[in-house]
C-alpha cells in the first residue's frame, strides 16, 4: 500500500461526494451550493499540496546554500592554513637568513687581525731565515742582529695582539651564536653583549662611512635571552641600514639605555635617516609589510623583532618616525624575564 | 487609481500595476516580515480593478525569482481573483516568467496552473541573472 500524504483530504471528499449524491434525493435545492463547497474544499487541498511543494523547494534552497557555505568556509580555512604555513616558512628562511649574516660577519670581522697576524709572521719566518745563513756562514753584525730583534719583538707584538683580538673576537661571536642558536637563558652584561653584537654587523655599515653609539649603563646586568636580544639589535641596525639612509650619504645610529626603574630596561634604537610617513610607521610591525617588495625586502624583519619583543622579552616596542627625521624604536622590558614556559621555536633564532 | 507602484526591496517584491492599460506585473524577490502590510494593499487596489465590470483585457507578469510560502499563497489567490474575472469573460493572460535552468521554478508555474481553466498561462524564460 503506499503512502498518500493527503489520505485524509481524499477520504473527507470521497465521503462529500457520497454525500452529494444522498443529498440529490433528499434536497436537490441545496445540491449547487454544496457542490461550490466540495469545489472550494477541492482547491482548498490543491494549494495545501502546492505549498508543501513551494515550502520543500525553498527548504532544499536553504540546505544547498548551508552547504555551499560549509564548502567554502572549508576551502577559506584550508586556504588560510596553507597562508599560515607559507608564513612561517618565510619566517623560518628569514631567520636562516639572519643566521647566515651573522657567519659572514663573523668571518669578515675575523679576517682583519688573523691576516695581519698572518703577514706579521711570515715577515719574522723570513727576517729569521736570513739570520740563520748569515750566522752558518759566519758573517752576522752586531748591528745587524740588533735590528732583527727589533723586528722580533715589533712582530710578535702584532702578532700576539691580533691573535689575542681575534680570539676575544671569537669568544665574542661564539657566544652570540651560542645564545642565538639555543635560547639560553642567562645573566648577560648590556652593554658588552651590545658591542660583542654589534662588531657582527661591522662589515654592513662601516663600508658606507655610518656609525652606531652606544649609551649603555656600564654595569646593567639582564637576566633573559640574550640571543635574542642579539637578534633585535642586528635586525634594526639592518633595517635602519636598508631603509634610512640615502645612498652615499653616512648615517648615525644610537642605541640609548636606560632604566625607568629597578626592574624594567628601556632601550631606543635610533637614526637620523630620512624617516617615514605616518602611514608607514603604523604598519611597520606588520607581517609581509615593506615598501622594497621585489628589491630584497621581506617585510618580516621589524615583525620578527616585534614577536621576540612581546613574545619572548614580554615587554612592548613603539616607532616614532617622520619624513626627514630619522626613525627612533623604543622597547621596553623586564631586566629580568618573567618565568614562563617558551615554545622552543618562539626563541630559537 | 491608474497605477500601483511599489519599488523592490531586499525583502519584497516591486509591484508595477498599470491598470490604464492592463497590464500588471511583480518582480524581485518577496519574503517579506509581514505579508499582510506588504500583500493587504496591493490586493485592494487589484480587487477594485478586478471589480471594474468595463476592464479590458489583462496582462499579469509573474517575474518573482524566489518567493516565501505566503507569498505563494497570494499568488494562488490572486491567480483565483484573475480566474474568475476571465471565466466572467474577460480576457486575462498570465505568464510565469522562469530563469533559465531553473527547472523547479518551471515545475511550480505548471504546479500553480493547474487551478487555471479561463486564463491562458504561458511559460517564459529570462536569461539567468536577473530580470531585464
Amino acid at each position: 500500500m503506499s503512502f498518500n500524504l493527503f489520505a485524509a483530504e481524499e477520504e473527507a471528499l470521497a465521503k462529500a461526494r457520497a454525500l452529494e449524491t444522498r443529498l440529490g434525493a433528499l434536497a436537490p435545492d441545496c445540491l449547487p451550493e454544496f457542490r461550490d463547497l466540495i469545489a472550494a474544499f477541492e482547491l482548498s487541498t490543491r494549494e495545501q499540496q502546492r505549498l508543501v511543494r513551494v515550502s520543500d523547494r525553498l527548504q532544499a534552497q536553504l540546505s544547498d546554500a548551508i552547504h555551499e557555505l560549509d564548502r567554502q568556509r572549508s576551502e577559506a580555512e584550508a586556504a588560510l592554513d596553507h597562508l599560515r604555513e607559507a608564513q612561517e616558512a618565510m619566517v623560518q628562511s628569514e631567520k636562516l637568513a639572519s643566521l647566515g649574516a651573522l657567519v659572514a660577519g663573523v668571518a669578515h670581522e675575523i679576517n682583519t687581525p688573523v691576516g695581519i697576524a698572518v703577514s706579521c709572521a711570515s715577515h719574522l719566518a723570513d727576517a729569521t731565515q736570513a739570520m740563520r745563513r748569515r750566522a752558518d756562514g759566519g758573517t752576522l753584525g752586531k748591528a745587524e742582529f740588533a735590528r732583527y730583534l727589533a723586528t722580533a719583538v715589533d712582530t710578535t707584538d702584532l702578532i700576539l695582539g691580533n691573535c689575542e683580538r681575534a680570539s676575544q673576537l671569537i669568544a665574542g661571536f661564539k657566544q652570540v651564536a651560542v645564545d642565538r642558536a639555543s635560547a639560553v637563558r642567562r645573566t648577560v652584561n648590556l652593554a658588552a653583549y651590545i658591542q660583542d653584537t654589534l662588531v657582527s654587523l661591522q662589515p654592513k655599515f662601516r663600508p658606507s662611512g655610518h656609525a652606531v653609539a652606544v649609551y649603555c649603563p656600564p654595569d646593567l646586568e639582564l637576566d633573559s635571552y640574550p640571543g635574542v636580544l642579539s637578534q633585535i639589535l642586528s635586525n634594526l641596525v639592518m633595517n635602519a641600514l636598508t631603509h634610512a639612509f640615502v645612498d652615499g650619504q653616512a648615517g648615525g645610529m644610537a642605541i640609548t639605555v636606560d632604566c625607568p626603574d629597578a626592574d624594567t630596561v628601556r632601550m631606543c634604537f635610533a637614526d637620523n635617516g630620512r624617516g617615514m610617513s605616518e602611514e608607514h610607521s603604523a604598519r611597520v610591525f606588520e607581517p609581509f609589510f615593506t615598501t622594497r617588495r621585489g628589491r630584497g625586502g621581506s617585510g618580516l624583519g621589524l615583525h620578527i623583532v616585534h614577536n621576540l619583543v612581546v613574545g619572548v622579552l614580554m615587554g612592548s616596542i613603539t616607532v616614532l618616525s617622520a619624513p626627514d627625521l630619522g626613525t627612533s624604536f623604543t622597547l621596553q622590558f623586564p631586566r629580568r624575564t618573567p618565568d614562563r614556559d617558551l615554545p622552543v621555536e618562539a626563541v630559537t633564532m | 487609481m491608474d497605477c500601483l507602484t511599489i519599488p523592490a526591496t531586499g525583502r519584497t517584491p516591486g509591484v508595477s500595476f498599470d491598470f490604464a492599460n492592463g497590464h500588471l506585473r511583480m518582480t524581485g524577490e518577496s519574503y517579506p516580515d509581514d505579508v499582510a502590510a506588504f500583500f493587504g494593499p496591493v490586493f485592494e487596489a487589484l480587487r477594485s480593478f478586478l471589480d471594474d465590470p468595463d476592464g479590458g483585457p489583462i496582462r499579469f507578469d509573474m517575474e518573482l525569482l524566489y518567493f516565501n510560502s505566503s507569498s505563494a499563497k497570494a499568488l494562488m489567490n490572486i491567480f483565483q481573483m484573475l480566474e474568475t474575472v476571465a471565466k466572467g469573460g474577460r480576457s486575462v493572460t498570465l505568464t510565469w516568467c522562469v530563469e533559465e535552468n531553473d527547472e523547479s521554478m518551471r515545475e511550480l508555474g505548471e504546479d500553480f496552473a493547474e487551478d487555471l481553466r479561463h486564463v491562458v498561462f504561458q511559460m517564459r524564460e529570462m536569461p539567468a541573472g536577473g530580470p531585464p
